[in-house]
């Protein structure tokens, strides 16, 4: 991505926030119409988070409807200074979702593995059509960042967010003493915060 | 659990940030780091980083029926909630809110679409007198206690009916055939002939968005009878019907659902009674089927009922 790209991109991105903090401010005012838009935005990339950590249509349109009415009730609760209205919802899905998937303790039933790389198993950018979209610069931009991180952190990141796992179920699919996960964590996430400040940034 | 120190929690950001600790733990660092001026800034961007990483996952749709029902109750859940709290607090409606709903340009509403929705409002309604306040309770208790009285009948039965009552100009299906097994009897239509007949009938050209004419609505403001006649509506997305909205200063009042035949023609009729000045339109809207206590969908056909 050319820095162009990137300032269009940059731009896009503090546009379409700016629309969904008009929304959360008109869901603070009880503007119903306001829930509905938010969720037509961002049904699909929640309902995609938490199918992929569910793997259960039904529950993860439960956690969908969850979420939203959580926004619903929690609207006045949301701090635009502490990032983008999509990382709130997202954050507040996939925490239920976990909460999901821990009340069941699915994982004693299936033996925990390192599973899929979510990265190794994503094209690169231009060789999906999706990817091409309108809006899909993000996507592109954070798959090249975590393109950049060492393997052995970037797995640990995978485990973590992709499978939903913590740092000791970590350790042991990984054979790695605890300390030695907490600080590759660590250690990616720095990594990847320059590359992807942008985004945050652009919610303030 | 005890408060941890900083040294404690700060090389636990990132994983309470991937959510990877026990929920007691995440809870005391979160507490810390609540009140620290290094770690609470810090868990927020890593929490922000970590949300980045949903954009990887690959794009799941719902299936189209579930995700509208879904958005039907939670818009449902949400203006119940709203209208019992009004119930408390009551203000004047917000007529240009109500109409961006009404219209489906709400869906999308964004700041910048405000002015086409102000327009929307504009075109559709009126300049107005104010209107008194009425509370969200009232609303609904309105909406609760409407006794309509919807009747639908086979458009065979109408169309030969309206051709012959009203010279309506839409181009009819072949219905002679039906229409000869399907006669309404005598009592029946003539209560039709009345019903859309008269010098107190109104009558409302419903059009889309781009002003194709695709039926109408006939008000006999001296009986109180509604019958609405459209011709080419498309059929409505699976799982969905189309829902006739009466549209006043206080209410946006359903009228009955229907669907179209294969034809795209149908017929409606209702009875309510209304002040005769107080319609300001009629919509249709499309929503799950079984309808609605108010409208959520898009607006597919509608018209102006300024005097």
């Amino acid at each position: 991505m050319n820095p162009s790209e990137q300032d269009l991109a940059y731009s896009r991105e503090i546009r379409s926030n700016a629309e969904d903090v008009a929304l959360i401010r008109r869901m603070c005012d009880a503007d119903e119409t306001a829930l509905g838009a938010l969720y037509d935005r961002w049904m699909r990339s929640l309902y995609s988070l938490v199918f992929h950590l569910l793997k259960d249509a039904d529950e993860a349109e439960d956690v969908v409807e969850e979420t939203f009415w959580q926004a619903w009730r929690k609207a006045s609760s949301y701090e635009p200074s502490r990032g983008a209205v999509s990382t709130w919802l997202l954050t507040i899905g996939r925490r239920r979702a976990l909460d999901r998937l821990r009340a069941k303790d699915r994982r004693r039933e299936e033996p925990l593995t390192r599973g899929d790389s979510a990265v190794a198993n994503l094209p690169a950018s231009g060789q999906d059509p999706s990817l091409a979209a309108e809006g899909s610069e993000r996507r592109m931009h954070v798959l090249a960042a975590l393109r950049e991180l060492p393997e052995e952190q970037r797995e640990v990141l995978e485990l973590g967010y992709f499978q939903g796992l913590s740092q000791t179920e970590i350790a042991d699919v990984t054979g790695q003493p605890l300390g030695t996960v907490k600080t590759r964590m660590r250690l990616a996430m720095q990594k990847l915060r320059e590359p992807l400040s942008m985004y945050r940034e652009s919610t303030q | 659990m005890k408060n941890l120190s900083h040294e404690e929690a700060f090389p636990e950001l990132a994983a309470v940030a991937l959510d990877a600790t026990p929920p007691e733990f995440s809870a005391a660092v979160r507490e810390h780091a609540a009140a620290c001026p290094e770690c609470g800034p810090a868990l927020f961007a890593m929490e922000e980083t970590v949300a980045q990483l949903g954009q990887l996952v690959p794009q799941q749709a719902m299936n189209p029926g579930h995700g509208a029902g879904i958005r039907s109750r939670l818009l449902m859940r949400a203006r119940a909630e709203r209208e019992a709290h009004s119930a408390a607090a009551p203000g004047p409606p917000d007529l240009a809110r109500g109409v961006a709903s009404l219209t489906g340009l709400g869906q999308k509403l964004t700041p910048g679409s405000q002015r086409a929705v102000d327009a929307e409002v504009k075109k559709i309604l009126p300049p107005k007198p104010k209107f008194n306040l009425f509370s969200g309770v009232g609303l609904l208790a309105l909406a609760a206690s409407v006794a309509f009285i919807v009747t639908a009948v086979q458009l065979a039965r109408v169309t030969s009916q309206r051709n012959a009552m009203l010279a309506e100009r839409a181009p009819l299906p072949d219905t002679s055939r039906r229409a000869d097994t399907a006669r309404p009897p005598a009592s029946e239509k003539d209560a039709l002939v009345a019903a859309m007949a008269g010098p107190d009938v109104k009558i409302v050209p419903l059009v889309t968005k781009s002003a194709i004419r695709m039926g109408r609505m006939f008000w006999n403001r001296a009986s109180n009878d509604w019958t609405m006649v459209v011709y080419t509506m498309p059929p409505p997305k699976p799982g969905m019907t189309y829902q006739v909205w009466l549209v006043t200063d206080r209410a946006k009042i359903s009228a009955g659902t229907f669907q179209p035949d294969s034809s795209g023609h149908a017929f409606m009729q209702a009875k309510y009674a209304l002040d005769r000045n107080a319609l300001r339109a009629v919509a249709v809207t499309e929503e799950p089927v079984g309808g609605m206590p108010s409208p959520t969908g898009l607006v597919v056909v509608s018209g102006s009922g300024a005097p």
